[in-house]
């Protein structure tokens, strides 16, 4: 089983806080969706892919800046070129006000089940310290209007430790949008990633953000509350209603291969021997140039050996609630963790982190607070 | 070249007053360095000394002037540091002179620092020429400036060249001033060799060099010499001379400076200030010693990675040939593992050597409080002396403790005279006296605890006079004082190098003031961290470094694993750099950013 990532790199405005891969929509966004299923095509016979293919994830940027036709044509060259599962789960992001009722409707029609939208806070002044460019508003129509469209798999991103945002705000926004019933919730807590606006800003202490303590006590407070509303949390940042865990990104955290499509995308899968991982280039006109030659626009590959391989199970599994299953991890390494990293294993159990069952390897939730510590230990 | 016709000199002046800058001059003028060849300020070759604007070491340079006799003279340029912290270097470099230009800015006048190097001269019996330099500076004041000399160190300056380096201004005239009045060497080429051993400096390629001044007879190569300290023997196998750059030469006679190498194969095999002699013809008595240099300052160095140990001693090895003025041995931390307890002349020659073993010996080290040296008497009657706070005794054992005292004295314009008595007030000085020298000078003298100043007290003096004031000081004798010994501890556990002596009146706001800056600088970690200042078990301040909540990526995905991975690793290479202390790990620059903190 491999997952499938697009990624579309383009946005109305970059928000203050990200440090993915998005561009301004420009001239090249005509030309990219043709390179997108150009590269999907030459991948077939030149990547490593084992069948089927049991998630999508259009990913950005914002993928809806591009028309819901060129969306639905790169879904239906994935769907001519890889063997696709029928009950395949097929995300794609969506910012609030980017879609109306039709658009979302010839989504939904083209094959589209789970859409993602991107809130991050219910107040439209945090919306706006952030360089949000929606309101709150525009979510809630666009949220009915996905529901019209026939989305019954539907995420919303939300975020704490924003700029002046209090305990009270965090769970009034988590209240306000559980109420509206999504199946899925992300809640994130803010990264100030160096080189972003919004990072320059806190440096000259023009923004202020909430201390680290406020931080992990609205953490605290939404995850107690979010079970309250009947959310399972499954991954550090991730809750949903039972069922509704999004498969494609449980792949990345169960370290099954994945082939990443569009430029800055980043793949991952078995090579011949050892594990890959490979990213395309970052720039769009070489991206397209590349294909219009018909040749792959890869950047850099990366050869994981088994022991860093092994690091990686355990830093991606160890994200899970569930944890990393306990046959899968010996079958893969033929060792126990205790047998793989003795050390960090008395380490962890030392601490008390371990909440092992007859089954899986996983941690405390106080484990979880402190994944990093006990990451370092593997290393 | 005859004796006559050789001149060794020094140039005396203040940071800043255009020493290096009129040898420069000199240099061209003789044509020892072409001019397009003249890289700013040659003779300051260390990095640290460019960047600093101070000499720290003593270099010398050869050069051939022509007089206006036509008679082609041979002058030793021997450059020296303008530091209070060096005087011992100073009193080598003059040891090997017959004469010294003085150098006092136009705009300026003369300086504490350098009255003190002034006075080392004349005790040396060196002829002290009066320079006058920055004459073309709008504010020069020359005719006021002479007047000082004369006033103030009783040199006749009248005819004192007015220069100025930069522009090349009367340059020419200093260099007839030197053949003039600088006596020729007067020793005997014909008697027992005699070397004075002036500095030393270790080349990778050719060993350690010994820069000398022959006072008799000659050294050349193949000779067997004896150092008369050690009774070591030595084949010299090359000299030379600077000009700058080494240049061999086929011998190096009486009244000549230069360098020797010769197959020494320890670094404590030569010792500064020791005569070399002929093993064949060796001379009776060794040339009159040098001042024995005692440190003021210790503190302890660790490689802030433990493994660096054997290159932290291989370095400090290869430093003290080239310092003599430092001095260590090997130490033992709880906190930093193994290490080295250094002596120095005082905290900038800390901050050089520290600065100079991080840069050329591209080593990251932790330093620890610095002290100075305390006379503790026992209730059996036994006195000891401490360097580390770590070693004084238990307090039930001490019947009295004393602490070095210091003559400070500080120049000023006037306008600043009120915050400096505050800040010598404040670092428990006792005023003795103050003096007009003239209309915008004043000189105060303090007598104060060493252990005050050698924290920030130059620092908080500069910045307290617009950086005008001067500050010079000698050690004066030992006092009884209230001493107590100041221990922090990390969630209870004692730290044992961040211990420090101090007077019992600044053992709380310094307490205070440290706990206050780790609680800063540690980072949060699983469980709450109570910092504590103690004096003798008594918790005496008290912060709290709050337990960490999370630690934890909020987000990884597909394209993040990557670099979410080298995160993990920087992560974990600061905990590397962490030194653990109980329970609590400590970054090693958490022990530096509390060194100057002086309550």
């Amino acid at each position: 089983m491999t997952g499938i990532y697009v990624h579309i790199p383009y946005c109305v405005r970059k928000c203050a806080y990200c440090d993915f891969c998005s561009v301004p929509r420009d001239d090249t966004m005509g030309a990219y969706p043709a390179a997108l299923s150009r590269e999907i095509e030459l991948s077939r016979d030149r990547l490593p892919y084992e069948g089927p293919v049991p998630s999508i994830f259009f990913g950005g940027g914002t993928p809806t800046v591009l028309s819901a036709e060129a969306l639905s044509g790169v879904l239906d060259t994935i769907r001519r070129t890889y063997d696709l599962l029928p009950e395949a789960e097929i995300s794609i992001e969506c910012n609030p006000g980017m879609a109306d009722f039709q658009k979302l409707k010839r989504l939904r029609e083209a094959g589209f089940n789970r859409l993602s939208l991107g809130l991050q806070a219910t107040e439209n002044s945090l919306l706006q310290s952030i360089g949000r460019i929606h309101t709150f508003e525009q979510f809630l129509s666009t949220y009915q209007a996905a529901r019209e469209a026939g989305f019954h798999n539907i995420n919303v991103d939300l975020m704490h430790g924003l700029p002046g945002q209090t305990q009270q705000m965090y769970l009034k926004s988590l209240e306000t949008v559980c109420d509206l019933e999504p199946e899925h919730i992300s809640a994130y807590a803010l990264i100030l990633e160096e080189g972003t606006p919004l990072y320059e800003q806190v440096q000259m202490g023009r923004t202020i953000l909430p201390d680290e303590d406020a931080v992990a006590d609205m953490e605290d407070a939404g995850m107690a509350y979010l079970t309250w509303r009947g959310f399972e949390r499954y991954e550090v940042s991730n809750f949903a209603k039972p069922g509704y865990a999004c498969r494609h990104n449980l792949s990345y955290w169960d370290h099954a291969p994945y082939l990443g499509f569009g430029v800055a995308a980043h793949s991952s899968a078995k090579g011949k021997g050892e594990w890959l991982r490979w990213s395309n280039t970052e720039s769009i006109p070489s991206y397209i140039k590349k294909l219009q030659k018909d040749k792959l626009p890869r950047q850099e590959t990366l050869h994981i050996d088994k022991k860093e391989e092994a690091f990686e199970v355990v830093m991606l599994g160890l994200r899970k609630v569930a944890g990393i299953p306990k046959n899968a991890f010996i079958d893969r390494f033929g060792l126990t963790m205790e047998q793989a990293f003795p050390e960090a294993y008395v380490e962890i159990q030392c601490h008390g982190w371990w909440a092992d069952t007859d089954t899986h390897y996983r941690l405390t939730p106080k484990g979880m607070d402190y994944l990093n510590t006990a990451l370092c230990y593997f290393r | 070249m005859d004796q006559s016709h050789i001149r060794n000199f020094c140039i005396i002046a203040h940071i800043d007053h255009g020493k290096s800058t009129l040898a420069d001059r000199m240099m061209e003028l003789t044509d020892t360095v072409a001019k397009r060849d003249m890289e700013a300020q040659l003779l300051d070759s260390m990095d640290i000394e460019r960047e600093r604007g101070i000499t720290i070491k003593a270099s010398a340079v050869r050069m051939f002037y022509t007089a206006e006799d036509g008679q082609q003279y041979m002058f030793n340029l021997i450059d020296t540091p303008g530091h209070v912290d060096f005087t011992y270097e100073v009193s080598r470099a003059l040891k090997a002179c017959e004469g010294a230009v003085l150098v006092v800015d136009a705009t300026q006048g003369i300086e504490a620092q350098t009255l003190a190097n002034v006075y080392l001269a004349i005790d040396n019996d060196l002829e002290v020429l009066p320079v006058i330099n920055k004459v073309d500076l709008p504010s020069a004041e020359p005719e006021r400036v002479v007047q000082e000399i004369e006033d103030v160190i009783g040199l006749p300056a009248e005819d004192a060249p007015r220069v100025s380096a930069k522009t090349g201004l009367h340059v020419e005239e200093v260099l007839a001033r030197i053949v003039d009045q600088v006596p020729p060497p007067s020793g005997d080429e014909t008697a027992p060799t005699k070397a004075l051993i002036f500095d030393c400096l270790y080349d990778n390629y050719k060993g350690a060099l010994s820069y000398v001044r022959v006072f008799d007879g000659c050294i050349k190569p193949g000779m067997r010499i004896k150092s008369m300290a050690t009774g070591h023997e030595f084949d010299v196998t090359e000299v030379g001379v600077f000009t700058p750059q080494w240049k061999t030469v086929d011998a190096l006679s009486a009244g000549e400076v230069g360098y020797v190498a010769a197959s020494i194969k320890s670094v404590e095999e030569t010792k500064v200030g020791d005569t070399l002699t002929d093993v064949d013809n060796p001379a009776k008595e060794p040339l009159p010693g040098y001042m024995k240099v005692n440190p003021m300052v210790y503190c302890g160095i660790y490689p802030a990675d433990g493994s660096h140990y054997g290159d932290l001693m291989e370095a400090l090895d290869k430093l003290k040939l080239n310092d003599a003025s430092l001095s260590y041995e090997k130490e033992t931390s709880a906190a930093l593992g193994y290490g080295f307890r250094c002596g120095f002349l005082g905290l900038l020659h800390m901050e050089i050597i520290t600065e100079r073993l991080e840069r050329e010996f591209d080593l990251d080290l932790v330093t620890t409080s610095p002290s100075v040296v305390y006379r503790v008497k026992l209730m059996s009657g036994e006195t000891v002396v401490i360097d580390n706070p770590a070693n004084l005794p238990d307090p039930s054992e001490i019947e009295y403790m004393e602490e070095p005292m210091v003559q400070a004295s500080i120049m000023t314009p006037p306008d600043y005279v009120g915050p400096i008595m505050e800040l010598c007030q404040n670092n428990r000085g006792i005023f003795e006296h103050m003096d007009y020298i003239e209309k915008d000078r004043v000189k105060i003298l303090y007598t104060l605890p060493l252990n005050e100043i050698i924290y920030d007290f130059f620092d908080s003096l500069k910045s307290r006079s617009k950086g005008y004031a001067s500050f010079d000081y000698e050690l004066k004798e030992y006092q009884k004082s209230d001493l107590v010994r100041l221990d922090f501890l990390l969630n209870g556990d004692m730290c044992d190098a961040l211990s420090t002596i101090v007077h019992k009146d600044r053992a709380y706001p310094k307490g205070r003031a440290v706990c206050e800056k780790l609680k800063d600088v540690i980072p949060r970690q699983q469980f709450e961290i109570p910092v504590q200042a103690a004096i003798g078990g008594k918790i005496i301040a008290r912060e709290t470094v709050k337990a960490v909540r999370k630690d934890v990526l909020a987000k990884c995905y597909g394209g993040d694993i990557s670099r979410k991975k080298k995160l993990l690793e920087k992560q974990k290479e600061g905990k590397k750099r962490m030194r653990q202390v109980g329970t609590v790990a400590v970054p090693s620059d958490a022990f530096m950013s509390v060194l100057r903190i002086n309550g």
